[in-house]
């Protein structure tokens, strides 16, 4: 569902336009700490105003906007460091707004419906919850103080533990495919009599969950990967 | 009942007489649109269904006498071929399955209806089968996985190799949509495959 509002992101558009024409865009803003009140600024004059780098913002906004352009390379640390507190404050969002209101809404379920099955639907959704607080817990503490590594310490010592931006692109774990059976098994088996309301919100949140997921996985896999592999590339090569 | 696909149908009959007084009566039928393929003997029709999806196969019992192990596995082959033999009056019924009878003393309207039964039921069939049901031997893989057993644990109850039980997975997983060992089992509890009570939660 990877909706695609077919505008193309540029320095010079309104965006408050933009958000009209995508309001997914809203949580982009937010993961950037940019506030919604946006004003009449363009995107250039908003980047300047938050210090943030116009190259990366238009190209994550595109990533939401549907265009799946190029990688794009990182070029300063500071571009670096953006990256990875956008890929944080999407943590804090799972961690601390998306995950907590799906639990809810099953938790919900589970009070009206007792029959087992949602019982397991629930436990389904909890180990699933713990998984990705690892995952998150992983990228936090090891994946991106290690690409933060690459550039401040130029003078990478060797003996240190060997870790590197592949092994990391392994470790992307099936958190988005455990998501998908939970919705097909939403939409297609468990049977749920009534409820509308609640399960509607479900789905919603799925949805939306499953939309910054896999921008999410995006930005990792063709921006912050790419750049480390190529930076150690000629870290080696030196 | 209006039934705008085409029908096919086989006709596994001898007599000229009988053969073409039920092709006028299907032809001449306003409600079925149908195309009927003469055949003379089992290996003609072998031959038929192997090339033309076919709905029904209309015969005379007599090609059927001492045949059953032909016609068990072309039902196997063909699980959606429903059988409709046509009764003289004066054979013994036949012994084996089929789906309806058409007696010759039958008025035509009540042949169309009961042929248009058997089409009506055989698309339902049809349909059930296109989504996510699962052959037997997917759900005894199915249930393998849901007790929590390894690949090769699973091949050797079943007697079938790893890289089998590897195939029945991913056909599991195409025709569901569900990749994981607990979804899995959420699903076979709503299907019924396994009994809630022997899960432990």
């Amino acid at each position: 569902m990877y909706h695609s509002s077919k505008i193309r992101v540029k320095p010079s558009v309104k965006m408050a336009d933009l958000i009209d024409a995508n309001p997914r865009l809203l949580l982009m803003l937010q993961h950037f700490n940019i506030d919604f009140r946006v004003s009449d600024q363009t995107v250039q004059q908003l980047c300047e105003q938050y210090d943030i780098s116009e190259n990366l913002f238009v190209h994550i906004a595109n990533l939401f906007n549907g265009f799946n352009t190029k990688g794009f390379q990182l070029n300063t640390q500071k571009e670096l460091i953006q990256v990875v507190n956008f890929l944080k404050e999407t943590h804090d969002y799972y961690r601390s707004d998306k995950y907590p209101q799906i639990s809810s809404y099953i938790r919900h379920l589970q009070e009206n419906h007792p029959e087992r099955e949602i019982k397991m639907l629930e436990k389904f959704f909890n180990d699933y919850f713990v998984e990705v607080l690892d995952h998150l817990d992983y990228e936090d503490n090891i994946a991106f103080p290690y690409f933060l590594s690459l550039w401040e310490n130029e003078a990478h010592d060797d003996t240190q533990e060997r870790y590197s931006s592949n092994e990391y692109s392994d470790h992307h774990t099936d958190i988005e495919l455990k998501l998908k059976d939970l919705k097909n098994l939403l939409l297609k088996y468990v049977k749920i009599d009534n409820d509308l309301d609640v399960r509607r919100k479900l789905f919603f949140s799925l949805y939306e969950l499953e939309f910054d997921l896999y921008i999410h996985s995006l930005i990792e896999e063709t921006i912050l990967i790419p750049s480390g592999v190529s930076f150690e590339e000629n870290r080696d090569a030196k | 009942m209006q039934n705008r696909t085409p029908i096919h149908i086989a006709l596994l009959e001898t007599s000229r007489i009988i053969c073409e007084g039920i092709q006028a009566i299907l032809y001449q039928s306003p409600e079925l649109d149908a195309r009927v393929h003469r055949v003379e003997d089992l290996e003609e029709l072998g031959e038929l269904l192997e090339n033309q999806s076919t709905d029904i196969l209309i015969a005379s019992p007599v090609h059927f006498v001492n045949r059953e192990k032909e016609i068990n596995s072309i039902r196997k082959e063909f699980p959606t071929l429903s059988i409709a033999v046509i009764d003289y009056g004066v054979m013994r019924q036949s012994p084996l399955p089929h789906d309806a009878t058409l007696s010759l003393y039958d008025t035509p309207d009540h042949i169309v209806q009961s042929l248009l039964k058997l089409v009506n039921k055989n698309r339902l069939f049809c349909k059930m089968h296109q989504d996510d049901n699962l052959t037997k031997r997917e759900i005894e893989v199915l249930t393998g996985v849901v007790n929590g057993l390894l690949n090769k644990e699973i091949a050797e109850q079943l007697n079938i190799s790893v890289h089998t039980v590897v195939r029945h997975r991913k056909n599991i997983t195409t025709k569901t949509g569900i990749r994981s060992q607990s979804g899995l089992t959420i699903y076979a509890i709503s299907k019924k495959i396994v009994n809630i009570e022997d899960i432990e939660i």
